[in-house]
């Protein structure tokens, strides 16, 4: 599980030039490097009320997967940003979440094997509060919940498909929702299972010259 | 000298312990005992055609063993589960799928499936056998993964036999045992009371994982010789049970206490009448009724009171009738119905009684061609009121090469009923996130109100499927290979496999508005288990004798198998990142260690001096899904394997007094997580006293 964090100036180093594919003279791939991102907080918890119940501050961690950088939460009605983050729930900026052309779809297969986006697939967008272009709850979209556990697993074997605010493509694979990028074991307590969750770690490669192809 | 070669019959594991019939004073490793589980009807162990194992009451006093629980995590192949309350996984399979019986008749009141072992008391058991493979051709439902029958003494007088035991964690155990018996009435009275202050593993907790319990046990028991040929037995057993859970919080630095007080009663009243016709017929009328109460309060001390109810009830009337029509065929009818119910907080109204009527037959005919070969043949029918009704056959066959050696074959038929909660929930957690579970039964109209009042945000396909549920199928499959080489040693191979079908599982139907997930129950699972048993025991020497059983168990859940196979199923390797995952990869059902074993020690001699050693081991075993794919694999987390030993020794002496000191888990291997049951180490001190007979 353990990853290394890349600086954003390494992680901008996509790669300008085209390389010839071996299959065919004809056509030509842009190698797309995958980045990873990790810790990126999603309303995280602060502490505990009175009653118990678990404080945050409530508000959406904005993303720009174009520029590799979180966005101020003051442009969140901009196309700076491309995907949202709270809690479990992930925005793209579109539909009603956003001005941006973002939609999106869960794919399910390895990172490595979606090289082009199939072209019958439906990028959805976000209709809140009745769905969201990345399903959510438990066993739908990224994640489930273990009942017994308390704990958020994300699903293996699941792609994010990501249209960005300017109408280019992504994908992103979500590996850890807790700080550090491991989950917590089984055994730890109520306390750490609330106040390291809500931390996203992922890959992800974006296509800058709006092909559907990576 | 006839006390010596009683004690020396005690060493063998599987021994006699039976007065129902009198056995030959001999040494034989598997001693030919009367077994009344695997026929319903008595039968020399060495004519059952089906697995049998018993444990004999010289061995449960000489483990020091108070509960049911305590005795049948020692048995080759079984394993005791925590969670709700301590039950027994056989062959691979949860504990919903054994059904107990004390004296032939069921024990009720499950929580989540399993019955409470600790519930059962020991004092004043004859002997426990267990039945492997499907018997629901003669049990009915849950007797799928097999059957455990607690047999009381109803034959021999006991002047007075009075015990006190006492050990770490202030556990404390008394009983008092009493019977007469003349030509023309049997009386037998069993008195236990038990209580432990409980204990906590986990390191500065205030709360403990076995909380403070009472318990106390009487149990009667009354038989009338009316005739030479016809009796009249009644017995009762109430067992009463207060647990004080005290419960804190710590959030954030402030502790929320709760004070819990559970409450639990079990009580079971049966009645029968038994005439011989002839030495060939004989029928037996059997009236039962059984009730468990569950009462949990919960006062939070700046919270909300908690309330929980269960209490579930059970009646049958049955006859059954037993056919010697020769030689070589003997015929077994029988017949029954049960009304059964349950009330509970968890159901829409805690005062409406959900019921269930059911009404059944059986037949076995048992044919013995030659000395040498026995076949049986039997079948049940069970009518359901609430469920789809079960048809049960089951064959099975033994066969004798030769005095040292006899092989077994059994193939069945094994069923076992939705259960209330499956039907009847209305279950919403508050707590977790306001997640609901309904059962079949008003999962659609439920539902369909909440449609209707705009707060269901989702409904999933298998919402449109849910119906009536249907009983789980198994069919299992069981050859064995006995072999006793001399008198000295024995060793026994047996190969299982089942295959069920039906599996009911909880799966999500659809969601609030909330997002909050909703849960019912449908009939899709598929699974198998399968395994290898082996058991031996050698004579080392006079007064020493080695025995030890080992199991090998593969688990699967056969869709899950499919889209693996299909490179549907994910995981993730060591980046965190996904790849396919391949069969290799997959462990199987949860919670089922590939490898079980057990080896003990036992030495007697004449003097009255006992000691053992055993040394039980259970391997890894997977416990929680963490790498997000939903099949459990080597990727996930496990239990570590381990290994507990345990020994106890002591001294019988001539006037009817015996000593036991004993000390469990010696190396003190815990697991706070995985096996909360499990206390670290322990010590008793035992002494018991029997009036000799004069």
């Amino acid at each position: 599980m353990k990853r290394g964090v890349k600086s954003i100036a390494a992680v901008l180093i996509l790669s300008t030039s085209i390389v010839a594919c071996s299959k065919s003279s004809t056509t030509t791939v842009l190698p797309i490097t995958a980045v990873t991102v990790k810790d990126i907080p999603a309303d995280t918890v602060t502490g505990l009320s009175a009653q118990g119940m678990p404080i945050t501050n409530g508000k959406y961690t904005f993303y720009s997967l174009e520029k590799n950088a979180l966005v101020a939460n003051t442009d969140s009605a901009s196309t700076k940003w491309d995907i949202a983050f709270m809690s479990t729930r992930i925005l793209t900026n579109g539909g009603t979440s956003g001005v941006g052309q973002g939609g999106a779809f869960v794919y399910t297969g390895l990172f490595d094997d979606l090289k082009t986006i199939p072209t019958d697939s439906v990028f959805k967008t976000d209709n809140a509060p009745t769905s969201y272009a990345i399903t959510t709850g438990s066993g739908n979209g990224w994640y489930t919940y273990d009942q017994l556990t308390s704990l958020i697993t994300p699903l293996a074997g699941r792609v994010l498909v990501i249209k960005t605010a300017s109408g280019k493509y992504a994908k992103m694979e979500i590996t850890c929702y807790y700080k550090g990028g491991v989950t917590l074991p089984a055994s730890a307590t109520d306390m750490e299972k609330l106040t390291k969750q809500r931390y996203y770690t992922f890959r992800f490669a974006y296509q800058p010259n709006g092909t559907k192809t990576f | 000298m006839k006390k010596v070669i009683a004690y020396l019959l005690i060493l063998t594991p599987i021994s006699l312990f039976s007065q129902l019939r009198m056995v030959k004073d001999t040494l034989e490793m598997q001693g030919d005992s009367v077994v009344v589980t695997a026929n319903r009807s008595e039968r020399k162990l060495s004519n059952v055609t089906v697995p049998v194992q018993i444990v004999n009451a010289k061995q449960i006093q000489q483990t020091g063993s108070l509960r049911l629980t305590d005795i049948l995590k020692e048995q080759p192949g079984l394993t005791i589960t925590s969670g709700f309350g301590a039950g027994v996984q056989l062959q691979g399979l949860n504990p919903d799928y054994t059904i107990i019986l004390i004296n032939g008749e069921p024990l009720v009141g499950r929580t989540a499936g399993v019955l409470d072992l600790n519930r059962i008391a020991l004092g004043n058991i004859k002997k426990i056998e267990i039945v492997k493979g499907p018997s629901s051709s003669l049990y009915g439902s849950e007797a799928m993964a097999g059957v455990i029958n607690i047999i009381t003494d109803a034959t021999n007088a006991i002047p007075l036999q009075a015990s006190l035991r006492y050990g770490t964690y202030q556990t404390m155990d008394a009983g008092i045992n009493n019977a007469i018996a003349t030509k023309s009435i049997f009386y037998q009275g069993f008195y236990n009371y038990y209580s432990t202050d409980g204990y906590s593993i986990r390191p500065n907790s205030s709360s403990r994982v076995t909380t403070p319990i009472q318990r106390f046990t009487v149990n009667q028991q009354i038989k009338l010789n009316l005739t030479d040929n016809t009796n009249l037995a009644f017995g009762v057993r109430a067992t009463d049970e207060q647990i004080k859970n005290d419960i804190s919080v710590s959030n954030g630095g402030t502790t929320i206490t709760s004070n819990g007080q559970e409450h639990n009663t079990d009580q079971n009243y049966n009645a029968s009448l038994n005439h011989r016709f002839s030495n060939k017929l004989k029928t037996s009328f059997r009236g039962y009724f059984t009730e468990y109460n569950s009462k949990q309060d919960l006062v939070t001390v700046s919270g909300a009171p908690y309330y929980d109810l269960l209490n579930h009830n059970f009646q049958r009337f049955e006859n059954q009738t037993d056919w010697n029509v020769n030689k070589r065929i003997n015929l077994l009818f029988g017949a029954g119905t049960v009304l059964e119910g349950v009330k509970s907080t968890r159901y829409d109204s805690e005062k409406v009684r959900k019921t269930n009527s059911i009404q059944y037959g059986f037949s076995q005919m048992e044919w013995s061609p030659m000395t040498k070969l026995i076949l049986i043949a039997g079948i049940r029918f069970d009518k359901n009121e609430a469920y789809a009704s079960a048809f049960s056959p089951k064959i099975s066959t033994l066969y004798k090469i030769n005095a040292k050696q006899k092989i077994k074959f059994s193939i069945g038929q094994g069923f076992k009923a939705p259960d209330f909660r499956q039907i009847y929930l209305d279950f919403t957690n508050a707590a977790a996130g306001g997640y609901s579970v309904f059962g079949t039964a008003q999962a659609q109209q439920v539902i369909g109100q909440l449609s209707s009042l705009g707060q269901i945000g989702a409904l999933y396909d298998n919402y449109y499927q849910l119906k009536a549920l249907k009983p789980e199928y198994s069919t299992g499959m069981h050859f064995s290979w006995d072999y006793e080489p001399t008198d000295k040693s024995f060793l026994s191979v047996q190969l299982f496999r089942n295959d069920i079908s039906n599996l009911i599982q909880v799966q999500q139907v659809g969601a609030y508005i909330t997002g909050a997930q909703i849960f019912s129950y449908l009939n899709i699972g598929r699974a198998f288990t399968q395994g290898i048993e082996l058991e031996m025991k050698q004579k080392i020497a006079n007064h020493l004798m080695l025995s030890g059983g080992y199991q090998y168990l593969e688990t699967g859940d056969k869709d899950q198998i499919a889209q693996i196979k299909a490179g549907k199923v994910y995981t993730r390797d060591a980046n965190g990142y996904s790849r396919l995952l391949t069969l290799s990869d997959y462990v199987g059902l949860p919670n089922n260690s590939k490898h079980k074993a057990q080896l003990k020690v036992n030495y007697y001699n004449t003097n009255g001096v006992f000691a053992n050693f055993r040394i039980l081991y259970r391997g890894k075993w997977a416990v929680n899904n963490t790498n997000g794919n939903e099949v459990f694999d080597n990727g996930d987390e496990f239990a570590k394997g381990y290994i507990s030993l345990h020994t106890s020794v002591g001294k019988d002496y001539s006037n009817g007094v015996s000593f036991q000191l004993g000390c469990d888990n010696i190396t003190n291997y815990i697991d706070p997580s995985n096996l909360p049951n499990l206390p670290g180490r322990t010590f008793f001190v035992n002494i018991k006293y029997q009036l000799l007979k004069k």
